[in-house]
């Protein structure tokens, strides 16, 4: 096994011996369960109006979709929560001088520790996309839409993951790291709000502006220039934690 | 061709936040012996611990493990330190058994070996029943072994252990006193400690820090030879007498005129000082060693700390 999966597994292996990880997914799960079960009574309540109407939108459309969405803001709440040990708590438990001294390199543990972080994050976007797809067995889904909402969906969840590991890195408690990564996530997601409502387009603030590269996925859009997006912001990110570690050890 | 040290440090010297920590560092270490780290609060043994175990790089110098320069960051110090920091870096979610493997397989060895290392660190440092229980739950001095275990799984060159019996009550110090004593069989250990029993029962060779530079070096037998001796004679004897005998360098009296304290010529031993008394009939009652060699000699320089604050 590499390095990076293996400091990944301990931290994954370590957050599931701790309630807060379990605590979480179990609110996570009845938050969602209960979203879909009111999505699914109105979708029913209103089929008979929709039966009358060309082209009226579906199960994906009126069941799926708000409930990604819905989990979208749930994830900018709980990746600060399970992202803010990382770093910073292996700093204050003194245990980060066992991953320091065994010489793996600082881009390789910030790997590791994001990808730890990464699959219980992970597991809450495959918790959100489960429900409706339960609905496959007695309806039909637009599968194809549904699955680019999932990546898109799994591509905002790692760049929020990394944004997490970088404010572990750079503060000195657990709870400045949460709020650091709330605040910076939170301010990424609604940067342009304001341009929006003076309909300013193609701006340098709404291609900064994160739910503009998850919008395209959730209508079911592949979007490349989305996907640059993400994977930019998540690297940057992960080498500024990288950068914390190496500055600890040239500085102290 | 020569076998590299498993340690050398040449001219390290490391600042921070503008000030000099440590200065001018320079010493070495084989592999089988034991080196005592000693020095007061802020004399620089900790930065220095860090330093010889990659945490820290040093402002100038070099730190060479097993030959190769630390500074090269090439992964070779993940196979050949093993380093305790003063707080044992211990995941309190994981069973001992379940650490020992993770360290194991950070410090890169291969899979087939992992049980075997795992098994031999366990029993080195007697954690055989504690295989199964949470690190989070092991009391102080359990912790302390877990620690060393982590520290010695992957069997280093050289293993460096910072106040690993800070804490601990006296039956606990004395077994891990033990512990480290037997490191050497197969590592170079550096030892930072308070505690000078912990020096003169473990180490071959002691390093005295103060304010950051190298105040003695030497070995502890090297430190014992040029000890002081206690000489008790059945007849009284003149400074005068003393100064006669060849292997003497300097006496000083002990107390009244049968009591001597004597400082022996380079390569001069008891056996000589008990014959040379013998041949002058100044009559032998007691010969030995003054206690506390290293204690009188760490004193010493701790206590320029006071001299020098009182000259400014």
């Amino acid at each position: 096994m590499s390095t990076v999966g293996l400091i990944a597994r301990n931290d994954l292996r370590r957050q599931f011996v701790q309630p807060l990880a379990w605590g979480l997914l179990a609110l996570v799960c009845a938050l969602f369960a209960w979203q879909f079960l009111v999505a699914v009574d109105a979708f029913l309540l209103a089929m008979p109006k929709l039966a009358a109407l060309a082209n009226a939108p579906g199960v994906t459309d009126l069941v799926a979709m708000p409930l990604l969405r819905n989990a979208s803001a749930v994830l900018l709440v709980i990746v600060p929560l399970l992202t803010m040990q990382s770093l910073v708590g292996e700093r204050r438990a003194q245990t980060l001088p066992l991953l320091l001294a065994a010489d793996v390199g600082s881009l390789r543990i910030v790997l590791g520790k994001f990808l730890g972080a990464y699959a219980v994050v992970a597991l809450v976007v495959v918790l959100a996309v489960a429900m409706p797809l339960a609905l496959a067995a007695g309806t039909d889904l637009d599968l194809g839409r549904l699955f680019t909402a999932a990546l898109g969906m799994l591509l905002f969840a790692a760049t929020l993951t990394a944004i997490g590991i970088a404010c572990s890195a750079w503060t000195t408690h657990p709870a400045l790291a949460a709020l650091a990564t709330l605040v910076i996530g939170s301010v990424l997601v609604m940067l342009d709000v304001g341009a929006r409502l003076r309909d300013v387009d193609h701006a340098l603030i709404n291609w900064l502006a994160m739910s503009n590269h998850l919008e395209p996925f959730l209508r079911g859009v592949f979007d490349t220039g989305a996907v640059v997006y993400f994977v930019v912001v998540s690297t940057l990110a992960l080498l500024l934690a990288a950068r914390r570690l190496d500055t600890l050890h040239t500085r102290g | 061709m020569k076998a590299a040290a498993a340690l050398e440090l040449e001219h390290v010297s490391r600042r921070l936040a503008g000030r000099t920590i440590v200065e001018a560092l320079d010493f070495g270490l084989a592999r089988g012996r034991v080196l005592g780290l000693l020095g007061v609060n802020g004399a620089g043994k900790s930065t220095t611990l860090r330093m010889i175990a990659g945490l820290l790089a040093p402002s100038a110098g070099s730190v060479r493990v097993d030959g190769v320069d630390l500074a090269a960051r090439d992964g070779h110090a993940r196979r050949a330190i093993g380093y305790l920091p003063e707080e044992p870096p211990l995941y309190a979610e994981l069973t001992v058994h379940e650490y020992l493997r993770f360290c194991a397989r950070l410090h890169g060895l291969p899979a087939s070996a992992i049980d075997a290392a795992v098994e031999r660190a366990t029993e080195r440092c007697g954690l055989g029943e504690m295989r199964r229980r949470l690190c989070g739950l092991l009391s102080k001095g359990f912790r302390q072994r877990v620690g060393i275990a982590q520290a010695i799984v992957h069997e280093p060159a050289l293993v460096v252990l910072d106040e690993p019996a800070a804490g601990l009550d006296p039956v606990q110090a004395l077994r891990l006193r033990d512990l480290v004593a037997g490191l050497r069989d197969a590592h170079a250990v550096v030892l930072s400690t308070h505690v000078l029993s912990d020096v003169t029962a473990c180490c071959d060779e002691v390093v005295i820090l103060h304010r950051g530079r190298v105040r003695h070096a030497g070995t502890l037998a090297e430190l014992e030879r040029d000890a002081w001796l206690v000489v008790r004679t059945t007849r009284a004897v003149e400074a005068a007498e003393w100064a006669s005998l060849p292997v003497v360098a300097e006496a000083r009296p002990g107390g009244d005129a049968c009591s001597w304290r004597l400082r022996l010529e380079g390569g001069a031993g008891a056996g000589a000082l008990a014959a040379a008394i013998g041949e002058h009939g100044f009559g032998l009652d007691e010969l030995r060693a003054e206690h506390g060699a290293l204690e009188q000699l760490f004193v010493t320089i701790a206590a320029e700390d006071s001299i020098e604050g009182k000259a400014a």
